[in-house]
Formats: structure tokens, sequence, C-alpha cells
């Protein structure tokens, strides 16, 4: 019997946190309680950070990262934290397609492997006041949490802030910010409809979390148990994928019912945002060389 | 030779002390950039590697002015040989583990620059460079362990009276 | 491996090792690396060094050193010679008199730090040497001092509440509200104690100063000017939004610096002895800090107390008999870990079978911060000790024998809690 720890930085009640628990189950199952996976839920073993060098150098056999908090390393990392590059779940999966082997090589040669991706849901604009266009954005105090983020707010003309996750809360309370960039699912969790009522769903980017192995753990099991494993990583990506949507309907309805407008952005403020989204994209172009021409290449023409 | 072991362990508090005022530099920097409205990044990330080092930087001076805590109460009944003995034993088991601690931790900041371990926040930091912080304490932390287990072996060896304590008293 | 084998065998070299004399730091580390090399199959040294290095680094620990320091400066001013002054006129009366500066003080204080340590240090470098001056005895002021530092965890803001509040999905806002009601009341607890503590030992309180007239102590209390500017400051900087919680460390101590200006006391010379000390004493928590981010890790992948919730979660209790089972299980791995530790590694199990008891989630949430309030001061490993350690000498077993009676508060204000669930849910309801 092999046992393998499997990182992960989300509550337990998170949408990823219940399929990677399925997932395991899965896993155990098919084959027959030769590979146990337990799941170390909300960064109790490993934080959010530090769980792919975790898996890389062998502390842990698998895990579970966010793909753009490790833009910094490798701009490819981040191409689903591009604004407006993929704006639906069909445009993320297929961005997803057009970003795996490129992944699957780099990560190749750090001694991993990724085993399946699922995208959180799309991302949208919480603000205090009321938006028409770009102009409107000028002065927010917005929470800078990533390079992106902090990039949005520079070309908007916003106060780029930083809050730590832990403060979210308190810092809307008290108006250190008042506005920020995330999903309707996060609003939810941190209980952003307390302070803040509008959220413009702009669908602007779907960041993924991806499960990635470590290579020699993966070659030290048998055929029959590395098929399994395969096989309930593919099954979970689709449940994954589904469970996303599910999870950003349900949320969306109860940050309604919580008193939390759901608007669509006015064409105005949707044509500043694609222009901002242009420049972010040629910007990491630069950065990213010809790797990135080639993934948005592909992705176009998907 | 005790100068030099001296002035390392000082020259590495001083370091520390340095790196505690980075820590409310760097958190008063971003009260004040918010406040007047400019951006920097990485403030936080910064005033938590300042911190680190201020942690790690100081444990030797720390320790040879008698302020890490331990257990001292059966030592303080114990006397002559015993007593040297339990001092000697402890000494060599926080040698042993000063070591590891000090091993591991140069080994994390090689691993990073080997691996281009990357902060993952706005400050995209190389991580090898805040690690130093902690390989070197660790490493001076180890140096002066070491020191200490010496000078119990050659019966030389002074316990700093802890300053603190008199202050309450 | 058996777990009852594995806890045996962690147990019995823990206190070995602090027995010995080993440096507490040190010692949960090697503890640590035993549990580790014995019973996972996982390389200890680089995940150490991983999980330390997230540990120290960490930015939601920065209010920590600040804080700190703002009590070494505060130390070496008139502050805490003039904010008695202030006070000893108006509870020259109550019993027990200024021996109640220890709660009162840590419950201001708690409203401004959201650790434990930070409000045993900070107050404690106030009104320790002060009280020493004035004949009060050590054993309850040091103990009352360890009790009431864990204040900074039940009155917001409160680190140990946010963490609760992301994992349990429950609202953080609604949570500090919640913790309010609870904290004064453990706080009028302590002192009711001490009152009742000093009318049992009349010896022991030293004497009144001169009684006087209502008009006199008004003019004294113009003594407590500073103190309560310098608390205004503080707490109006997170309240006003010009800083975060966190932030509000780096106000505290640039507003002690000014202040031991105005008094003519910053010089060179206690500018760095201030920054020098505060630097070893956080030193001194750091090393502990390491090590119990170690046995953290060590826990997580051997499993030991996800296994004991799940034992507790698999007996199928009454309510009551659950909340005293999980009482009497948090207090145990309160000996031996730190409080958010504990938390994040039995949440996940302990949450579906509180859920399924019907417990409301905030008050669990009440709960568990008052139990990790004691985890702070049980030895073998609590941070209040540790700090109280550092500050004054003493042996911790003193230190935890002399705080026994607010560990036995705080067990008593759990039963309260049960009883009368309304002391937390109450003020939430209203939200
Ligand atoms: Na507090
Ligand atoms: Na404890």
């Amino acid at each position: 019997q092999t046992k393998w720890d499997l990182p992960a930085a989300y509550p337990a009640s998170n949408f990823h946190t219940e399929n990677l628990e399925q997932f395991a189950k899965d896993v155990d199952k098919a084959t027959g309680g030769k590979l146990k996976i337990t799941v170390h839920a909300n960064a109790s073993l490993f934080k959010a950070p530090e769980i792919k060098r975790a898996v890389q150098g062998g502390q842990a056999q698998i895990g579970e990262i966010l793909l753009v908090n490790f833009q910094n390393e490798w701009q490819i990392f981040g191409a689903d934290g591009i604004p407006f590059l993929a704006d639906s779940y069909d445009a993320a999966y297929k961005l997803w397609r057009a970003q795996k082997p490129l992944l699957e090589k780099k990560l190749g040669e750090q001694g991993m492997m990724v085993l399946y991706a699922v995208a959180w849901p799309p991302q949208g604009i919480y603000t205090k006041k009321t938006l028409s266009s770009a102009a409107d954005m000028k002065g927010l105090k917005w929470r800078a949490y990533s390079p992106a983020t902090a990039r949005i707010a520079e070309l908007v003309g916003a106060q780029p802030v930083t809050v730590q996750a832990a403060e979210l809360s308190q810092a809307m309370a008290t108006g250190v910010i008042d506005s920020y960039m995330s999903s309707g699912s996060t609003g939810y969790d941190t209980k952003t409809y307390e302070h803040i009522k509008n959220w413009y769903d702009t669908q602007a980017w779907l960041p993924k979390n991806a499960v990635i192995v470590n290579r020699a753990a993966f070659n030290a099991l048998d055929k029959a148990t590395q098929d399994a494993l395969l096989k309930a990583g593919a099954e979970a990506e689709t449940r994954g994928w589904a469970a996303s949507k599910k999870a950003n309907a349900e949320t969306l309805d109860k940050l309604k019912a919580n008193g939390m407008q759901i608007l669509t952005p006015p064409p105005g403020l949707k044509a500043d945002m694609q222009k901002v989204g242009d420049t972010m994209l040629k910007e990491w172009l630069e950065k990213a060389g010809p790797e990135g021409q080639q993934l948005v290449d592909s992705y176009k023409k998907m | 030779m005790r100068k030099l072991l001296d002035f390392i362990y000082d020259a590495a508090a001083w370091l520390a002390a340095l790196a505690m005022v980075g820590v409310l530099l760097m958190v008063l920097l971003s009260i004040v950039s918010r406040q007047l409205q400019f951006h920097v990044a990485g403030t936080d990330a910064y005033a938590g590697y300042a911190m680190a080092a201020a942690g790690f930087l100081a444990l030797a001076h720390t320790l040879k002015r008698n302020e890490h805590i331990r257990v001292t109460l059966i030592l303080a009944r114990l006397q002559g040989g015993a007593r040297r003995g339990l001092e000697i034993w402890a000494l060599t088991a926080a040698v042993l583990l000063a070591a590891l601690f000090a091993f591991y931790s140069v080994r994390l900041a090689v691993v990073s620059y080997q691996l281009n371990d990357v902060s993952t926040s706005n400050d995209a930091t190389p991580l090898w460079i805040p690690q130093l912080a902690m390989a070197i304490g660790t490493l001076v932390l180890l140096l002066a362990f070491v020191d200490e287990w010496v000078q119990e072996l050659r019966g030389r060896r002074v316990v700093a009276e802890n300053e603190e304590a008199l202050h309450n008293e | 491996m058996n777990d009852v084998v594995i806890t045996t065998l962690l147990i019995v070299s823990l206190f070995a090792l602090l027995a010995s004399g080993v440096w507490i730091g040190l010692t949960l580390a090697g503890v640590a690396w035993i549990g580790m090399q014995l019973f996972s199959s996982r390389p200890a040294g680089d995940a150490m060094a991983v999980t330390v290095w997230g540990s120290a680094s960490s930015w939601t620990l920065t209010a920590l050193p600040l804080f700190i320091w703002m009590g070494e400066i505060l130390f070496r001013t008139k502050l805490s010679e003039s904010m008695f002054r202030g006070l000893a006129p108006w509870v020259s009366r109550l019993p027990g008199r200024l021996l109640h500066t220890n709660v009162i003080g840590c419950t201001i204080f708690a409203a401004v730090s959201g650790s434990s340590a930070a409000t045993c240090a900070t107050i404690g470098k106030m009104t320790l040497p002060e009280l020493g001056r004035r004949g009060y005895p050590e054993d309850i002021t040091i103990g009352s001092l360890a009790g009431a530092g864990t204040l900074g965890l039940l009155i917001p803001p409160s680190i140990i509440m946010i963490v609760y509040g992301v994992t349990a999905d429950v609202s953080i806002a609604r949570l500090f509200v919640a913790g309010i009601l609870p904290g004064i009341l453990l706080a009028a607890l302590f002192s009711g104690y001490l009152g009742v503590w000093s009318a049992l030992n009349r010896g022991r309180v030293p004497p009144p100063d001169a009684p006087m007239s209502l008009r006199e102590r008004l003019h004294e209390s113009r003594h407590l000017i500073p103190v309560v500017l310098l608390i205004g400051a503080v707490l109006g900087s997170i309240y006003s939004g010009f800083a975060t919680a966190t932030e509000a460390a780096a106000v505290g101590v640039v507003g002690s610096l000014v202040l031991s200006a105005a008094q003519r006391s910053l010089s060179w010379a206690t500018f760095k002895e201030s920054l020098l000390g505060a630097t070893r004493l956080y030193c001194m928590i750091a090393l502990i800090l390491a090590g119990a981010a170690f046995l953290t890790l060590a826990m997580g992948y051997i499993g030991l107390p996800r296994h004991l919730a799940e034992f507790v979660s698999s007996l199928g209790l009454s309510p009551f008999m659950l909340v005293i089972a999980l009482s009497i299980f948090y207090i145990i791995l309160g000996c031996f870990l730190d409080g958010i530790s504990m938390v994040v590694l039995t949440m996940g199990v302990i949450l579906p079978t509180v859920t399924a008891a019907k417990i409301d989630l905030i008050w669990f949430g009440i709960f568990i911060v008052i139990v990790v309030e004691m985890a702070q001061i049980t030895p073998p490993v609590g941070f209040n000790l540790f700090v109280l350690q550092g500050m004054t000498g003493k042996e911790i077993t003193w230190i935890a024998r002399v705080t026994m009676p607010f560990f036995f508060l705080m067990c008593g204000m759990v039963l309260l809690l049960w009883w009368f669930p309304g002391i937390a849910v109450w003020l939430p309801s209203k939200m």
C-alpha cells in the first residue's frame, strides 16, 4: 500500500476541495486501496505558495496549486490571468487545452506532471460606486493582490492598495478599500455583500487550480495504479468544471439574496476594459516571448 | 578568538535590529502610500522578510544573553557532577538540533536558488535572497551553541544573568 | 503504528527533552523530527525548512514584533508611572486596588491587538515593574497578566477568529461582534476573582494612598491623558480606515516614540536599548514559533490530531456531552500545540459533527476562541507562559501554577456560555 499526501490551500467546503476528496475516494476504490491519498485542506500542511515546491521536492507526492500564483516564475503559468483573453467557461476550457502542452513540458523539466485543472468562476468587479466607464474607476481604492490586479488599477487610474485576504472584510468595513476584482464565490465567502453592493459581471478571466504530481512518485507506482490515477484525474476534471459552473450559479443567487446587485457591465465599461485587456495581453506577450505567442496562436485557432 | 566570536554574534544582532526597523518602515510605507496615493509593490512581503531576518539573525546574541527560555527546574536542583552532566547533555542535544536547523536552512536557500523559486506575490523577489538571513542566522546560532558546548566541556562556561529578570523584582 | 504508541512516545520525548533543560524551541523541533522520522515516510528536513520559513516570514505575524517593540519603548518612558498615578485614586476602594490594572490594561489593549502574546508582552512591560515597585505580590500579578493577556484573542480584532471564520464559512464581522460580550464578561470574571482573592489575602495587598476628594481624583486623572491619546491613536487608525489591524502596530510604535520624545525620555541610548530588547524578546518567541510550526507540520503528516478528532466525532454524543468532550479534547491538544494549528488541523473533521449536532457556528467560534485562550496558558507549550518566562526569568512551572486559577475561570466561562448562549449570539443577531 502506498500513501500520498495532497496539500490544498482552500477550505474543506470549497468545491475544489470537495472535488479533491471525491478524487481521492475514486483512486482508493479503483486501486483496491493500494494508493491512499490524504487531502490536507485549508493550507493545514503547506500554504498556497509553498505547495508547488513541496511537490517538486517530494515533501508531498501530489498537490493542488493556483496556476496564476506562479506567473512570476514563468509567464505561461499566468496565461489564465490575462483579462478578457478567455472570458467564458468554454473559452477558458479552450485556453486550458492550449496551455496544457506547455505546462506539461515545463513541469516535466521540473520533475512533475499535471494531472488535471479546474477553473474558478469568472472574475468581476466589486465596487461601492456604480460604473459606466473606466473613467469612473479613477481614484477607487482598489485591492491589488496579484501583479495583474495591480496593473489593471494603474491602467484605469485606481489606487492599488495592498490588503491581505485575512483583513479583506475589515478593510472593506473601514473603507481602506472600496473595490476589488474577484469571482462571485470569493465575494460570497468573504461576505463582501456586507460592505459592497455592486458586482459587475465582467467575466474578465477564469483562473485555474491545477493538481500536480511528483514524477518520481508517479513512476514508483505500478502500471495499473498509474492508469487508475490518470483515469480518476480525468473524471475529476470533468466533474470539477461542472461543479465550478454550478457553484458560480449558486453563489450569484446567494449574493443576490444578500442584497448584491449583479450587473452586466455597461457598453462603455466593457469597451474600456477590453482596451485594458489588449494592453495587458501585449505586455504579457513581450514578457512571455515566443512560447506566449505560440500559446495565444493555438488558442485563437481553436 | 573570543573577540571574533563575540563580534560575529553582535554584528548579526545589529543586522537583526536593523531588520526590525525595516519591518516598521515597510508597514509605515504601506500606510503612507495609501494616504498619498502612490503604490509601492510588495511592502507586505518585504515586511515579512525583514521580520524573518529580525528573528533569525538575533538567535545567537539572544542565546548569549541567556534570553532563550528553557526549563531549568531540574538543573537548578542538581549539584556538581550531576549538574554538569545534564548541562552537557542539554548542550549536546542543542548543538545537534541547531546543526540540523542550520543545515536545512542553508539547503533551503541553495535549493531556492537552483529551482529559481520566486515569491508569488507582487514583489517577485527571488526567495534565496531573503532566505539568506535564515541560513546565516541559524549558522551563527550553531556556532554559538558549539561555543557554549566547548566552554562547558572546558569548565569555563559563564552563563549571563538574565537582565530582564532584574527589572521585575 | 498504533496512535496510542505514537502519542506516548512523542509526549515522553517532549517531557524528557524539556525537563533536561533543552531550549524550548529546539525541543519542539526535536520532537517533530522524532515523530516524522519514526512515523511518517516523508523526508523531514526540507519540509521543516520550507514550513519554518513560511511561518517566520508570514505577513500576518508582523504586528507581533512591532507591538513588542512598542512595549519596550513605553517601558522606558514615564507612561506607566503616570498611568498608575492616574488610575490609583479610582481603584483604591476596590478590593485588590491596582491589581486590576493587568485586566483593565489587557482588555483595552485587546481591542488594538489580535494576538495574545503581543497583549501579554506590551501590557506586562508597563504593569509588572510598576506593580512590583508598589509592593503587589508577584504570583497574583504574573498570574493575572498571563490570564488577561489571552483576552487579545476574544476581544476583536482577533487573528484566531479570522482563521476560524474562513474555515467554518462564518462572517468574520459577526464573529468579531460576538466576541465583545464574552470578552467583557471574562474580564469581569478575572477582576471578580482578583477582588475575592484580595479579600481573602488582606495582608498581601499594599495599603491605599491617602483618600482624595473627587476634585483631586479628577485632577490626578490628567496623568491618564498620554495613555488615552496613544490608545486612541491606535484604535482610531483602525476604525477610521487609516490603517488595517496589522498595520496599527506600526502606528503604535510611532506613537510611543512621539510620546517618549514629548516626555524627554527618548535618547539614542533608550532607542537602542528598546530596539535591541525588542529584537531579543521577539527572537526568543520566533525560535519557539519555528519549532511549533515544524511540530504542526509533523502532526499534519502523522495525522494524530485528525485521528483524535475523528474519534471524538465517532462517539455519537449529545450536544452537551459533545461540547464537554470537545473542551477536554482541545484542552489536551492545547497543552502541546498553539491555537491556530489546533484549529487548522482539526476543523475539517470537527465542523461536520458540530453542524450535525445543530450547534450554532458563531457560538462554536467563540467556544473555540476560549479553548484556544486556555491553550495559551497550559504547560508545557503555552505562549503566554513563554512570554512571561522571557520577561520575568521565572520558571515556567511556577508561572503555570500561578496562572491556574485563571484557567479554571475560563473553564467556568465555557459552562456559562453553554447555559447562556445569548452571551455570544445575541449581539451578532442584532446586526
Ligand atoms: Na484583540
Ligand atoms: Na498550552
